[in-house]
């Protein structure tokens, strides 16, 4: 009996070790069957989410398999290098920095794919690679901070939606938003995310920057006088008729749920919630309405997400692979389609058969030539991967009423020139 | 024969704590030397690591930020720490005491919320406090008192995170009490009726006097717990409003993982743990380990 045992004992363990070996020879050698291709996400894709859904699709149409993971973004940061070390990375990752810190860490896609085949605006702001023409990622969600309208309180207060040809200036934003709250049924005027682009628009708009370009040098701005009289505006605003809380940043609140429930009557967020909007807005009316503008014009504060393959994955040429589908013009159109934003591609644009989405879609688009210059120059030096975070806390300080607009911003420019090396301007 | 017996006891010994050991010297004494290292480089979390020296630590000797963080987690404890040690004795003598009803009962509701994640703490009190959409403000409203901006008065948002801690930890620490009050001698309680000792002034002269071991193992437990308060922070206010409740894992945790300066928080950590070394010392001698 005992030897019978034995026996079962040492024949199950044959059998374990056999079919392991098998599997481990399927993984390693299977360059004919279907793949598995990793992709890191930077949320929990929700339902109809664009992305995923192609993703799907291109597993159905090649018998590949795609296993998503979902690293938020500003974890992707401290995990990515981890999983770079230990060579365990994904061979797709849809990214808005990873790229730009690390190029050197990702394949160069211009030997795969034609930068024509992109809009000019779109692949700068999110390949952000500005002195050389290697494109690390490509552009999948291009975006647009913009202005979304509580159309029922605006005609509760009995205001006219601006229109693209006639928008409204700063003073008119001001105006509005006191008499939304006022007289349209909202609890605040205005809400803004608490993004430091969604603040650097009325910074632009002002005639401000954060840097100056001197030839080959940048020089440090974030502190003149045009920025600290929009910092010392803002803060007024906050005190207000905006909800403080969320740029003073004692909260987790989400400003897009305030607005989702009707408490706001303008909404200062980005283009990428319009098809979160449209599915969930059941309510209330809403739009999309131009950007203000100020004395140097109107402003449009680009932005997005891309597509990379890091050099080292296992399955990089099974990522080029997909994003070769993925660009493909019918598969391009399937997925803008879908997420009802803006085209990052030439000659693929999206056609809404909605009259509201049609009118919607026309404001987003024509905010996009908006592009101020000093923000083209703001970008190009890459002043965030000296400090980001400290930016915000400074701007956190003066909304709070901690420091004053101009100590806050001084404070900033200072670090900023000690650790760039850049000069200070003011 | 001794000597064999011996031989198994040492290998027996060895035996046992080698697994605890061995996850004490990967998950906290080589990371402390690593640390320790890190905080002379300039290293960025991957591929920058040069050796620079002193360099952190003249930086941080002059950094506004650093004091202010370190302020702040010192008010912060000392703010919170009575509630932390007297709340959890009140609440383990409560449900010791023979005339309380349904003491089981009393003592998992206490023990519960020590079992939760601080994340799950933060998201429960964030549904209770939130200015906009919280129960408490709700409630408040329901009685016709204005509602409170939980988020935006520095020191509502400090109550509030102390308030969280100590919910989430006044369970474990009233078990370590139920420990100390049943260790305590009842003979000790019958001289002290035959005398003629009740109620309050038993609690104060007998039960208080013969608890301060575990008193004192519970005030060390707490303080530690206290300074390095940081997932409820970021559960509940991220640091705000301003940067108001910014305490110094805060700091450290921003300065490392969200701006990539691992050399600098490296030595921001080193010099804040040296600090709390110096206040457990302290409170070593003061209560001279609670022996006395």
């Amino acid at each position: 009996m005992k030897k019978f045992f034995s026996a079962l004992l040492l024949s199950s363990i044959s059998a374990v070790l056999l079919l392991g070996m098998v599997s481990c020879s399927k993984e390693t050698s299977g360059s004919t069957g279907p793949k598995e291709l990793k992709v890191m996400l930077s949320e929990e894709p929700s339902t109809g989410d664009a992305l995923s859904e192609a993703l799907n699709r291109w597993a159905e149409a090649t018998g590949n398999t795609v296993n998503i993971m979902v690293i938020p973004y500003d974890d992707q940061l401290t995990k990515f290098p981890l999983m770079a070390k230990n060579n365990d990375l994904p061979d797709v990752i849809a990214t808005t920095r990873l790229s730009m810190l690390y190029p050197d860490e990702f394949l160069d896609l211009s030997e795969y794919f034609d930068r024509a085949l992109f809009e000019q605006s779109a692949i700068d702001m999110i390949n952000q690679i500005w002195d050389s023409d290697d494109i690390y990622a490509l552009p999948q969600q291009f975006t647009i901070t913009n202005v979304y309208y509580n159309a029922d309180a605006f005609e509760k207060a009995g205001i006219a939606v601006p229109t693209v040809d006639n928008p409204w200036t700063l003073e008119d934003l001001a105006k509005n938003a006191k008499l939304l709250q006022e007289k349209g049924g909202v609890k605040y005027g205005m809400a803004m995310d608490a993004s430091r682009a969604r603040y650097d628009n009325l910074m632009y708009v002002n005639g401000g920057s954060l840097v100056e370009k001197n030839g080959a040098k940048f020089s440090v701005t974030v502190n003149s006088p045009e920025n600290i009289n929009t910092l010392a505006e803002f803060v007024e605003w906050n005190n207000e008729f905006m909800p403080k809380a969320i740029w003073a940043g004692g909260t987790n609140d989400n400003p897009a749920d305030y607005f989702k429930n009707g408490n706001v009557g303008v909404y200062f967020s980005g283009s990428w919630n319009y098809n979160t909007f449209y599915t969930q807005i059941k309510d209330m009316n809403w739009g999309v309405m131009p950007s203000p503008v100020g004395p140097n014009g109107g402003s449009s504060i680009l932005g997005g997400s891309g597509l990379a393959v890091p050099t080292n994955a296992e399955n990089a040429e099974l990522g080029i692979e997909f994003l070769k589908w993925f660009y493909s013009e019918d598969n391009f159109q399937e997925y803008l389609n879908t997420d009802k934003g803006l085209s990052s591609m030439v000659g693929i644009t999206y056609s809404p058969e909605d009259p509201k989405v049609k009118e919607d879609y026309r404001v987003l688009q024509s905010e996009v030539p908006k592009l101020p210059n000093a923000f083209v120059v703001d970008e190009s030096s890459m002043w965030r991967n000296y400090y980001d975070n400290e930016y915000r806390d400074a701007l956190k300080q003066a909304v709070n009423g901690d420091i004053t607009p101009k100590a806050a911003l001084d404070g900033f420019a200072l670090l900023l020139s000690k650790k760039s090396g850049w000069a200070l301007e003011y | 024969m001794k000597t064999k017996k011996n031989a198994r006891h040492v290998r027996a010994f060895w035996l046992f704590i080698t697994p605890c050991l061995l996850l004490f010297g990967i998950f906290f004494i080589i990371p402390l030397f690593l640390s320790v290292g890190f905080a002379f480089t300039d290293y960025d979390g991957w591929k920058t690591m040069n050796f620079i020296g002193l360099r952190n630590f003249k930086e941080l000797l002059v950094d506004n930020k650093f004091y202010s963080a370190l302020t702040r987690t010192f008010f912060y404890t000392l703010f919170s720490l009575p509630f932390k040690v007297i709340v959890p004795l009140l609440v383990a003598y409560l449900v010791t005491s023979k005339k309380v009803l349904g003491k089981g009962f009393a003592r998992t509701l206490a023990f519960v919320p020590s079992l939760l994640s601080a994340l799950v703490v933060g998201i429960t009190i964030n549904w209770m406090f939130s200015t906009e959409y919280g129960l408490v403000n709700f409630l408040l409203s329901v009685m016709g008192i204005t509602p409170m901006e939980w988020a935006l008065n520095s020191y509502l948002a400090t109550f509030v995170i102390s308030f969280a801690s100590n919910w989430a930890s006044t369970g474990f620490f009233m078990v370590i009490f139920i420990g100390g009050l049943n260790n305590i001698p009842k003979d000790v309680y019958e001289a002290a009726a035959i005398d003629g000792s009740r109620g309050v002034r038993t609690f104060l002269k007998i039960t208080v006097p013969m608890l301060a071991p575990t008193t004192f193992l519970v005030t060390l437990l707490a303080t530690v717990n206290l300074l390095k308060e940081f997932a409820l922070v970021q559960g509940i206010t991220q640091g705000g409003p301003g940067l108001k409740t910014t305490y110094i894992i805060q700091f450290i945790f921003d300065k490392g993982f969200s701006q990539m300066q691992y050399g600098y928080a490296s030595a921001t950590s080193l010099v804040a743990m040296i600090i709390f070394g110096f206040v457990a010392f302290v409170q070593f001698k003061v209560s001279k380990g609670g022996e006395q």
